[in-house]
């Protein structure tokens, strides 16, 4: 297997087709083959959907940052980190820095607004969680659906670390939210979840690798996703245990349904474990919605198509429950159930 | 307590690798290395038709132009193939006609593998056990096959594949190749320039095989690759259970053994493909063993046809395998059932690949995977399900056992749905040996290993029991055996 650069938007040769193992279901290369031309400013307009549970923020427009691009946070701590693309054609890339100190506690809201159209979005975010910090990370797309847009989370945990991450995806010509989170010391704890809603031909890719190099570890991860006309869902899941990592807990799950004839679900769960005091487990299933109960709901006078929404709404409301800041969790689900 | 006693006396009795002995027989080689040459010599010493030899040909220029895959979650030391003798053979006297025939020496061979090649024989002293024939592959030859012709009173037809090219030739070449294509992976495009022998299964349409066939694989002389081929067709309506089983002797060197097993199922047809894989697995540094890299897979092309391997891998330094069916018929249905145990240095990367092209297809996957000492197991599998293929349904369990600090289990499963009506679960696990479970175990007198080896045969028991009768009693020994001195 080839080493695989970093992902440069400059650079055409660091773009990965389905020929590189970790990007098997997401060929970049396909949609893109040459590097794009620079994205030029962008404004900003409307507040975003986190608006109104206040706090800080950090602003990208079309990868420049709106004033300071890193942020620290002590104490009790909301952030909007906001993305916004606005752009025809061409492409940018915006990185982002956030470090949680020693037992600050920090919501972060993340947002990927995109305005115009066939624009190639790189957003990157490197999250530091000190010791006894929390993050709870929160992100929502609502991108256009010929845009090119690949996310990448890098997140390190400290001793007794927590992190909590809810991706909220609703696709693109190819989107991707690349997540890599390290057990970095003893104790840590994450959950790392997902959902993706995915209309017409939109690809949306949820891939993570956790790696527990820690002791006593905990790891959840619950992803869900629905798949509709020719969408296409991906979720590729990596869960490393290393030597000395023992008393890790990890546990993925992924259930997706394919509410049409031509969707298309990929899942690719990996454990790769290498010590012995270990509990780990995955499941994956996929299928389609239950035709009894369509019927079942039918027969009491719900349409077809009503039906189908609010047993989807049902399927996927399992991961927004497990958000555990309720201001955050009403945002999603509103924003969710606008989309069904 | 039947099976606690067994499992006792095994351990205690046999001692880490009983077969690795080697047997002085007269042995014609042709000279080391890989090219055109020795292709033909391998076609002319089987008296292949010209159109074979040109197969083989035209399958080495692809091998050439092929690189050697390194994907697999495996570590060893390249293979200089013009190092190897490609053919070994026992040297004849003229063509045994009967078993009375064949040197006296390779008949004890097998003999002390436990290998039933007297017709009489068969299990021996047991009245009215199963029959079970046998095709035995010494290095590069069949040596022998037994009750020819009480198969063929039934019609079905087991012989030496490199037989068959001749009595057979327009069934062969109908099949051959055609679900492992030549330049399908690096190792079936060697195994089809070089192909020695290996075993040709044909049960005519609505055939019940009156008995279980086996074929039995000994790798004997140093410095050679195994590569056999063998070939199952089962027409309409027929059945047939097929097990097979391998041994080769102790050596520091690493041998080569990459097989193709091609399975073509007509409709209605079954085929049980069992396999229990005990090839040397090398020193307790990791000095020596088998390189088994082999490729198997079943064409379920008929509708209602079905597969279902069962493999039990305890042996070899390292394993590549991936048993696999492609379920093109309506409702045809695949099955794999694995136990793959690793000790010492081994590496095993094993799994099955459903490919779903058949409407209302189902395949089912159970896969076990115990981890001990220094080695390292993978589970990598494949369910694919086609555009077009309604109503398919599958299940996929894998649990990973780890016993020990050193060791690794990793599981690679790859899940890819292109049709809203499949139903598809996987599940998989990777835990420890529970404390209280063998405390337990303890507590009531059984040594520690002994405890060890309950809980294992508790833990692949679902695949064991898939197994032919003939074969679960010997897996279940070869557990506790594989896992001897694992712990402590």
């Amino acid at each position: 297997m080839k080493a695989l650069a970093r992902l440069d938007l400059t650079d055409a040769a660091t773009f990965p087709s389905r020929r590189v193992e970790e990007w098997k279901y997401s060929d970049l290369k396909r949609f893109l083959r040459e590097a794009p031309e620079p994205s030029g400013t962008a404004v900003v307009g409307a507040p975003g959907p986190f608006y109104d549970l206040g706090g800080d923020a950090v602003v990208f427009a079309n990868g420049r940052p709106v004033g300071v691009k890193d942020y620290i946070a002590s104490g009790d701590q909301t952030l909007r980190l906001r993305f916004i693309s606005d752009a025809v054609g061409t492409g940018h890339t915006a990185a982002a820095r956030i470090v949680a100190r020693p037992g600050a506690r920090l919501l972060l809201l993340e947002t990927h607004e995109g305005k115009g159209s066939a624009y190639v979005a790189h957003n990157k975010v490197e999250i530091d969680v000190a010791a006894d910090a929390e993050v709870i990370r929160i992100v929502l797309t609502d991108e256009p659906a010929d845009a090119i847009s690949v996310a990448e989370a890098e997140v390190r945990l400290e001793a007794g670390g927590r992190y909590r991450q809810t991706i909220v995806a609703t696709g693109a010509k190819l989107q991707r939210h690349e997540t890599r989170l390290r057990h970095g010391a003893e104790g840590a704890d994450a959950r790392v979840d997902g959902l993706y809603l995915l209309n017409g031909a939109r690809h949306s890719d949820q891939t993570s690798v956790i790696d527990h190099v820690s002791p006593n570890g905990t790891t959840s991860q619950l992803i869900k996703g629905v798949v509709r006309d020719e969408a296409r869902g991906v979720f590729q899941g990596k869960i490393l245990v290393q030597k000395g990592a023992d008393e890790t807990d990890a546990r993925m799950g992924h259930h997706g349904l394919i509410a049409s004839d031509r969707g298309e679900i990929d899942v690719k769960p990996e454990l790769i474990i290498y010590a012995d005091e270990v509990q780990c487990a995955h499941g994956a299933t996929v299928g389609t919605l239950d035709e009894s109960a369509l019927f079942y709901m039918q027969q009491r006078g719900v349409s077809a198509d009503e039906a189908r929404a609010l047993l989807t709404h049902a399927f996927l409301i399992e991961v927004v429950d497990r958000i555990e800041h309720e201001g955050a969790r009403e945002v999603v689900r509103e924003w969710l159930t606008a989309r069904l | 307590m039947a099976i606690v006693q067994e499992t006792i006396d095994t351990v205690a009795e046999l001692e880490r690798y009983k077969y690795g002995f080697t047997t002085d027989v007269e042995q014609e080689f042709a000279p080391k290395g890989l090219n055109p040459d020795i292709i033909r010599f391998i076609s002319e010493k089987k008296g292949e038709p010209e159109w074979m030899l040109e197969w083989r040909l035209a399958a080495y220029e692809r091998w050439l132009a092929m690189e050697e895959p390194t994907w697999a979650a495996v570590k060893y030391d390249s293979v200089d193939y013009q190092d190897l003798y490609y053919y070994a053979a026992p040297v004849k006297k003229e063509g045994p006609k009967s078993l009375d025939e064949v040197d006296p020496e390779l008949l004890a061979v097998y003999e002390k593998l436990g290998i039933p090649l007297k017709e009489q024989e068969v299990l021996a002293g047991v009245q009215g056990a199963p029959k079970v024939a046998v095709d035995a592959v010494f290095d590069s030859v069949s040596v022998v096959t037994t009750f020819k012709e009480e198969l063929a009173k039934a019609g079905v037809i087991f012989m030496p594949i490199s037989e068959a090219l001749r009595e057979y030739p327009d069934l062969v070449r109908q099949y051959l190749g055609t679900v492992v294509p030549v330049s399908d992976n690096y190792f079936a495009a060697l195994n089809s320039a070089v192909f020695s022998d290996g075993s040709f299964v044909y049960i005519p349409p609505g055939v019940r095989c009156p008995m279980e066939l086996s074929t039995y694989f000994r790798i004997n002389a140093s410095q050679t690759g195994q590569f056999e081929r063998t070939l199952i067709i089962a027409d309409k309506g027929s059945y047939v259970s097929y097990l097979e089983g391998c041994t080769a002797p102790m050596r520091d060197e690493n041998q080569l053994h990459a097989a193709v097993v091609e399975i073509i199922a007509l409709d209605d047809a079954e085929v049980k493909y069992s396999t229990v894989q005990n090839w040397y697995p090398g020193d307790a540094e990791g000095k020596g063993g088998i390189y088994n890299f082999v490729t198997k897979r079943a064409d379920c092309r008929g509708d209602r046809s079905k597969v279902s391997w069962t493999q039990v891998e305890t042996g070899s330094a390292v394993t590549w395998k991936y048993p696999s069916c492609i379920l093109k018929g309506e409702e045809s249905s695949g099955e794999f059932y694995s136990i793959a145990i690793t000790n010492g240095h081994q590496q095993a990367d094993t799994g099955t690949k459903m490919l779903h092209l058949g409407k209302n297809s189902r395949s089912r996957i159970i896969a076990k995977t115990v981890s001990a000492g220094k080695s390292d197991s993978t589970y990598r599998g494949l369910v694919s399900i086609h555009p077009k293929a309604t109503g398919v349904r599958n299940f996929t369990q894998c649990d990973s056992l780890l016993i020990g600090k050193e060791c690794g289990a990793h599981t690679i499963p790859y899940i890819e749905v292109r049709n809203g009506s499949a139903q598809l679960e996987h599940e998989a696990t990777t835990t420890r040996l529970s404390e209280a479970q063998l405390f337990y175990a303890q507590q009531r007198g059984l040594s520690e290993e002994e405890a060890v080896a309950l809980l294992v045969n508790g833990f692949v028991r679902d695949v064991l029991q898939e197994l032919p009768m003939e074969f679960a009693v010997e897996a279940q020994k070869l557990v506790a055996i594989s896992l001897e001195g694992s712990v402590g």
